[in-house]
């Protein structure tokens, strides 16, 4: 991670120039949106010499992910996203007490505890620093064309679990490395939709993919952090094949890998 | 807010409108295009640039910037519903952060641009919401522009003081539900300036006790307080 300081936000033009682009990367193309945050044409554009990856969807630059914004811009986008993450939290909330409620009346003869509808809730992550963090992953993710040509390629409805790319669930608790590892995953599989390069062939996206200091890969992956998961729907298990290389479209074995997907 | 639809915008009539809702009257006829293109389809136009001309025409034009925000809403919402975006919110905020940094410097320079600045950042607080909400961001930094035009020396300028209770009229409900504390703050302030500057204009005074009830009132008057502040004397 680059060390920059807040201040070189506050003015976007200079921002750009200052730092100069050391040449496109393979990836530039598959961006959505520039780093300064316009809407990206079929055009070359120059990126920085780091990992598309890395950079924030939106933004002039990036940015120390450690200082708290200091530019207006940002404290809007972040107060922004604040609000909309509660927003969808309420809404998940009355989804999953939705789908529970049916099931209330017979647990509570059966004798079990009186959380029995809140089994969802229990797992349900309400850290906003932990949403946040979640979700800006996942914008990451889904500022990308890979991410566009899928969603216009494949409707909801003809998705097939393992095999399409699904995004991993913010408001579930998972640990760490856990959430982690899933949105690896998915954004490998995103990649099978990206637009083809100009030699005409989808490139092998191993070595660009560096997600170094957060990738702690483990074989053996622990699940949950509370206890007794019940399905396999609160599990998450590494693919018992993973070396850690990413591959463009894994086939999932497993019953309980299919909830990477 | 009426914005015509799409397809629409070669009429003669649907333009004239967008010029006098957005009082663009001011700008050359080609910035009037590039404004115009904005509202309509923002990707396609540099939007830096953009906030670059609303904000510098917001510092020279009082009038301009009464209602500049309302374009700049627009604009923001264009771009959100176009292409999910944000480069012109970003950009005019952190210009809007510029100038404030630089706002005693400027206002050292001229009284005008700075009650133009205030106006301004005050619209843009009044009309840009997130989530119908004001932005958090701008609470501290419009109360800062309060706190100081409530200031002994900026209270002897009636232009200074006009803009305050102008702004305090159209944001200071909002304000105060964002920050009681600082609202209150600045009217200790104005009590005192009230009751014991020297040097005020009789006119200053009267908008500073006019302001000084406004709020006591719960943010408007009563009818008796109308009366005497607002109707015409007729003998």
């Amino acid at each position: 991670m680059s060390n920059r300081t807040p201040d070189r936000r506050t003015d976007a033009t200079s921002s750009r120039r200052e730092h100069s682009r050391s040449g496109p990367s393979r990836w530039s193309h598959c961006r959505k949106r520039g780093v300064d945050g316009s809407m990206r044409t079929d055009e070359h554009e120059h990126t920085e010499g780091r990992h598309s990856s890395f950079t924030t969807p939106e933004s002039s630059g990036p940015v120390s992910r450690c200082a708290a914004a200091s530019d207006w811009g940002s404290q809007v986008e972040d107060d922004e996203m604040r609000r909309d993450l509660h927003r969808d939290l309420q809404r998940y909330r009355r989804r999953i007490l939705a789908v529970d409620a049916p099931h209330r009346e017979r647990k509570a003869s059966s004798g079990s505890s009186g959380s029995c509808d809140s089994k969802e809730e229990d797992s349900l992550e309400t850290d906003e620093g932990v949403l946040l963090r979640r979700q800006k992953q996942i914008n990451y993710g889904k500022n990308t064309l890979a991410y566009d040509r899928y969603i216009r390629e494949v409707p909801k409805h003809l998705r097939q679990s393992g095999v399409h790319p699904k995004t991993p669930n913010k408001f579930r608790k998972y640990s760490r490395r856990s959430w982690d590892q899933q949105i690896k995953l998915w954004r490998v599989k995103l990649h099978a939709w990206d637009p083809p390069t100009d030699n005409g062939t989808q490139e092998d996206n191993e070595e660009q993919l560096d997600f170094g200091d957060i990738m702690d890969i483990e074989l053996d992956f622990p699940t949950l952090t509370e206890p007794a998961p019940q399905a396999a729907r609160t599990g998450v298990m590494e693919d018992p094949e993973g070396s850690g290389t990413p591959v463009k479209v894994q086939r999932m074995d497993t019953a309980a890998a299919s909830d990477i997907a | 807010m009426c914005l015509p639809p799409d397809g629409t915008e070669t009429h003669p009539a649907v333009m004239e409108n967008s010029t006098d809702e957005y009082r663009i009257q001011s700008f050359d006829p080609d910035t009037q295009m590039l404004l115009k293109t904005a509202l309509k389809d923002p990707s396609s136009v540099d939007l830096e640039k953009v906030s670059n001309i609303i904000m510098d025409q917001s510092l020279k034009d009082h009038v301009f910037s009464k209602e500049a925000g309302r374009i700049c809403y627009t604009i923001v919402q264009a771009e959100a519903k176009q292409s999910d975006g944000n480069v012109f919110r970003r950009n005019l905020l952190n210009r809007l952060q510029r100038e404030f940094k630089d706002r005693e410097d400027m206002r050292a320079r001229s009284i005008h641009e700075w009650v133009c600045y205030v106006t301004f950042i005050c619209n843009v607080f009044d009309y840009l919401k997130v989530n119908n909400m004001p932005m958090v961001a701008l609470v501290h930094p419009v109360y800062d522009c309060m706190l100081r035009l409530a200031q002994p020396d900026a209270l002897k300028n009636e232009e200074e003081v006009d803009c305050l209770v102008l702004q305090l009229h159209r944001i200071g409900e909002q304000l105060e539900k964002a920050n009681s504390q600082r609202m209150d703050e600045l009217f200790f302030l104005l009590r005192d300036g009230f009751l014991l500057q020297e040097g005020l204009t009789s006119m200053a005074r009267l908008l500073l006790l006019e302001i000084l009830e406004f709020r006591a009132g719960g943010w408007m008057l009563s009818s008796t307080a109308n009366k005497y502040y607002y109707s015409e004397i007729s003998e």
